[in-house]
């Protein structure tokens, strides 16, 4: 018997549609639709100016909004042969860090409700909304911030950014504990996780699974180690391995994931306060300045004389690794945009988690995988 | 209301060859008349006498206003993630801004709702869903639309596969600008509705 | 440049060598690309070949993205492979005429393929040969258009509604 689980449907955490079909309460084939969502983010890139396109970014991922602008900024500078200042670099860091850990405790919240506990949902939001606090001190938003230009930031740190942002760290690492004891304490979580979704190493590597996925899975892959972009190769950090790769596993990986990005955020925030300096390119060229086509003699000369490129740029996304490749064909808009979604990869190799298990199973599985529709259908 | 009226009369004639008998049919007979009144007399004139009185007077000034204020106060919105705006959405029942306080209790199935916020860019995929889940609500039912998606299609308005506003596929009471919105403009969205809903009485 | 730096630039000689001595024919050109070993430009033909010699002899295990991009007459396909053995990406990438534009799928080579073939020949029209299930994944079922095309325009859509009115 084939049944719908979605587009409307608690378990989804978005707009998609898992088919199961089902024998008795084995789930023996799946077919997830997806697209509900699409919005056509790379269609409409190659109409944006450069900086324009940044505002799709945050919609893209709606829960790790800067950390798709970063993968964005990356792509884009690189294929405009923009080099960002030092400093602009690091706040960068800072904003995907924080949204690192901002996207893993909604996940949290959002998974744990899934099992059934409804207070961790509570304590998660409540922490999400500290760091959110942070973003709107120098970005203005809560969920879209529009923050990084090609060729640096926006603007800097307000004074007593960092002051502020070391209290909340301190807060969080409490916090953390708590989350460990309500989860990891409770027998009746590793019950119902433990040896859930099991998604082997081999099998990740084969379907292209990355992030928390396939690091719980016992592989030692993290761009922020294997490829360091931005400045993570000045940082000090370890990378989140367990081996169990099931969703204890997942839940175990991204805990560490946020005590490191902790750790990461306290050595950045040190740095920023013994290195003030711009934020922006010197010698911008004024279309990069800001979203402004210009037109006539002076739009002719831009298409005409601006050096082409290509861009290709690799970040570890809170869900795992995501690219961007732009090509630059002159004028003021992308030739093309082109992503890869990690949440798109691993939905794409569901049947090899979910196949074998029971139906009330998939909640907790599908919860662990870390769901963001807006990136998967873009 | 002739098998009653049978039933009435039929007791005596099987209860007169032995006293045993009639004792123990003798207590069913003031019952089965009673029961008789009760569906001959009675409940049509019960309901007569209801009707009417709800028709004329009760509908307008004490049944209609006690559910309205029930209904108002107790909106419950589907709870149905859309994008971006779904997680402000989400916010809004969290722990600092706590919707449940107005009564706004999210259900994971339509027909428990009256509420449909459209939290997000609706595609032309999922459009005719949007619209089997309003159906599916039981009346009376609200629509708010959230954000500028919603709203008008908002930054993806040109795009090939978006519905330029969710007003072309089901009737909205009240718009929420802002991408995404606040949770504060949401609960004061909700506000707003509770205000449409008591103007909506009189 | 300098914001993804650290990518062995060693090795990516040593990877241009093998390739051109495994496939002489196959592989057009071999160019620098900031930020992954390099750009391989192969001929569309002999697809699978090169992406088995990638993948078992180069140790590219890691498929991370499948792309096209319409060049008006030609449509390019490029495929980001990753190696966990040297810790970096190489780009591949063919041209294809965009009059009845196929290419083999990699599926075989790397099963992770499946979804972003499916998604580049609704997007882009190329059809990718012996792929196992190539349909609709984004738009719904029986969409005539392929969006990602350059001839195809995005409109307001207030043009949109004054259209239907006249029909």
């Amino acid at each position: 018997m084939w049944i719908n689980m979605g587009p409307q449907h608690p378990m989804t955490h978005g707009l998609w549609n898992l088919r199961v079909k089902i024998e008795g309460e084995i789930v023996k084939e799946i077919d997830p639709e997806m697209g509900f969502l699409h919005r056509g983010i790379e269609k409409i890139s190659e109409d944006r100016h450069y900086n324009e396109v940044i505002t799709l970014m945050d919609r893209t991922c709606y829960v790790a909004g800067i950390a798709w602008e970063h993968l964005y900024i990356q792509a884009a500078e690189q294929a405009l042969h923009v080099t960002p200042p030092a400093r602009a670099l690091w706040i960068r860091v800072l904003c995907e860090e924080m949204q690192r850990i901002a996207s893993h405790v909604m996940w949290y919240a959002a998974f744990v409700q899934d099992l059934g506990l409804m207070s961790p949902f509570l304590y998660g939001m409540r922490d999400r909304d500290l760091l959110l606090d942070h973003f709107q001190s120098f970005t203005g938003g809560r969920l879209t911030y529009e923050y990084m230009r090609v060729g640096g930031v926006r603007n800097d740190l307000p004074p007593g950014t960092t002051d502020r942002m070391r209290k909340t760290l301190d807060w969080l690492m409490d916090r953390f504990v708590e989350y460990d004891r309500l989860c990891m304490g409770s027998e009746i979580f590793r019950k119902r996780c433990d040896d859930l979704g099991v998604l082997k190493a081999n099998d990740c590597i084969a379907y292209g699974v990355t992030g928390p996925m396939l690091r719980s899975a016992g592989v030692r892959r993290d761009l922020r180690k294997d490829r360091p972009y931005a400045i993570y190769d000045q940082v000090d950090f370890d990378m989140a391995i367990a081996d169990s790769a099931d969703v204890t596993g997942r839940y175990l990986v991204r805990m560490e994931e946020m005590r490191q990005s902790v750790r990461i955020l306290r050595q950045v925030v040190d740095w920023l306060d013994k290195h003030p300096g711009p934020v922006m390119a010197p010698n911008l060229p004024r279309w990069l300045g800001a979203p402004y086509a210009p037109v006539g003699r002076e739009g002719y000369l831009l298409k005409r004389n601006y050096p082409k490129g290509v861009g290709l740029s690799a970040i570890e996304e809170p869900h795992g690794e995501a690219n961007a490749y732009v090509v630059n064909e002159g004028g003021e808009h992308p030739y093309r945009v082109k992503f890869r979604s990690p949440v798109y990869v691993n939905l794409s190799a569901a049947h090899k988690y979910l196949v074998g298990y029971h139906v009330a199973d998939i909640p907790p599985i599908m919860g662990s995988v870390d769901v963001c529709v807006g990136e998967v259908d873009r | 209301m002739s098998a009653p009226a049978k039933a009435i009369e039929a007791p005596p004639t099987v209860a007169i060859p032995s006293a045993g008998v009639a004792e123990v049919t003798a207590p069913a007979v003031p019952f089965l008349e009673i029961e008789g009144l009760r569906s001959q007399q009675f409940i049509p004139a019960a309901k007569e006498a209801l009707t009417s009185l709800l028709a004329e007077r009760a509908h307008g000034k004490l049944i209609r206003p006690v559910f309205n204020w029930a209904g108002r106060n107790s909106l419950f919105p589907l709870h149905w993630g859309l994008a971006c705006c779904a997680i402000e959405f989400a916010s809004a029942f969290g722990a600092r801004w706590d919707a449940e306080r107005f009564g706004v209790v999210p259900r994971s199935s339509p027909r428990q709702c009256d509420l449909l916020i459209v939290n997000g860019t609706v595609t032309w995929k999922v459009a005719h869903k949007l619209i089997t889940l309003y159906e599916q609500m039981p009346e009376p039912k609200w629509v708010i639309a959230m954000g500028n998606c919603a709203t008008g299609g908002g930054p993806f308005r040109t795009a090939y596969s978006v519905v330029p506003g969710v007003d072309k596929l089901v009737p909205v009471d009240v718009y929420i600008a802002g991408c995404p919105p606040r949770p504060e403009a949401l609960l004061d969205g909700i506000l707003k509705l509770e205000e449409l809903i008591r103007e909506r009485q009189e | 440049m300098g914001t993804d730096g650290g990518t062995g630039r060693m090795t990516s000689e040593e990877i241009s060598g093998r390739l051109k001595e495994k496939l002489p024919e196959a592989v057009l050109a071999f160019e620098e690309l900031p930020g992954t070993a390099g750009r391989v430009r192969f001929r569309a033909e002999s697809a699978l070949e090169v992406f088995r010699v990638v993948r078992s002899d180069l140790g590219y295990d890691h498929l991370s993205m499948v792309g096209g991009i319409d060049w008006v007459e030609e449509r390019e396909v490029i495929y980001l492979v990753w190696s966990d053995l040297r810790r970096n990406y190489l780009l591949l990438s063919t041209r294809i005429a965009a009059r009845d534009a196929h290419i083999e799928s990699a599926t075989p080579v790397w099963p992770s393929a499946n979804w972003h073939e499916r998604e580049a020949w609704e997007m882009v029209d190329i059809r990718f040969d012996h792929h196992p299930d190539l349909r609709h994944l984004l738009m719904p079922d029986g969409y005539a258009f392929h969006p990602l095309l350059r001839s195809f325009k995005l409109h307001e859509p207030e043009e949109l509604e004054v259209k239907v009115r006249r029909v």
